[in-house]
């Protein structure tokens, strides 16, 4: 059995950053090796001002209510667990030059990396998800 | 009634995947045997703590509903398989079944309290030193627990204090089909 999970992060929503995360930290507890790769607009889910006003698909905005009565935890509170339980973030460099962000434009914590770097983990990885 | 712990973990009002982290957290300050309870909310987390339990190697004991609350309760363990059989006088659960014995039950109270045979005698193995004046030694004794390692030692235990007539019961409860009493 395979111990690692690796994640690939496409999407910039709110939703997509709760479909990546809960499975990323979930996994990370369970005592799984996980990594994330974070493209085009899922770089969004780890810019320092990016990730605190992540938003709602159009018309689903009033889902704001249902989050906050179910006591979900805000993102930038669950990537700060995520990290803390040693889930790699994996920023993609091509991704990044393509739309002028560097480094510092994301939290601590996040390296960065090619689609080999991600390949490379994800050879044996089982499951793979893409978000 | 309620079912001793040794620590509880409130994740009361806290869904998904938070029942877990937290949990993983709490139960890191545990000893192997120890038993945890959690305390949650989220109706997922039944069917999540087990799961997750299982895929870490913990026991995951049971769950009580009181309310909207669910309690569940985990054995810490990290390595409940025998590796070495040190007790020798073995019986089969099948074979003490049949005889007159007394089966003496050295798993934790919680682990009792979800599921054991009816008539059995709860000593947890830690309390066993402790409560050896409850035992007769003319009865023969059949010592059970989940896998058979820890009625090994008590097995010892027992007949370093003068009992002849006990036996280990192997492999112990996890081949147990038959009926199971509870206590919640």
């Amino acid at each position: 059995m395979s111990n690692k999970v690796a994640i690939i992060a496409s999407n910039g929503g709110l939703f997509d950053a709760y479909k990546v995360f809960n499975i990323a930290t979930a996994a990370a507890a369970t005592e799984k090796e996980v990594a994330i790769f974070f493209t085009f607009e899922g770089l969004n889910l780890i810019h320092k001002q990016g990730m605190h006003a992540l938003p709602m698909p159009a018309g689903a905005e009033h889902f704001a209510e249902g989050f906050a009565k179910a006591n979900v935890p805000a993102i930038p509170q669950l990537v700060e667990m995520a990290l803390e339980l040693g889930v790699k973030m994996i920023a993609c460099q091509m991704t990044m030059d393509v739309m002028g962000l560097t480094t510092d434009d994301f939290i601590e914590g996040v390296e960065v990396g090619g689609a080999v770097t991600f390949l490379e983990f994800a050879k044996d990885a089982a499951p793979s998800l893409t978000f | 009634m309620s079912i001793k712990a040794d620590f509880q973990l409130d994740a009361k009002g806290l869904s998904c995947p938070m029942p877990i982290v937290k949990t993983r957290k709490a139960i890191a300050d545990l000893v192997d045997g120890q038993i945890l309870e959690v305390s949650a909310t989220d109706k997922g987390s039944k069917a999540d703590i087990a799961a997750w339990a299982e895929s870490v190697g913990h026991q995951y004991i049971g769950t009580v509903e009181e309310g909207s609350v669910l309690k569940h309760y985990i054995r810490k363990c990290s390595d409940d398989t025998m590796d070495e059989q040190a007790f020798e006088q073995i019986i089969e659960l099948d074979e003490a079944m049949k005889r007159e014995g007394l089966i003496l039950d050295v798993r934790e109270e919680a682990e009792f309290a979800f599921g054991h045979i009816e008539g059995a005698k709860s000593i947890p193995m830690g309390e066993l030193e402790a409560r050896i004046g409850e035992l007769d030694k003319e009865q023969e004794i059949y010592v059970v627990c989940r896998t058979g390692k820890r009625s090994d030692l008590a097995a010892q235990k027992l007949t370093a204090h003068g009992f002849t007539k006990v036996f280990n019961v192997l492999p112990g409860m996890t081949s147990w089909t038959g009926n199971l009493t509870k206590n919640i």
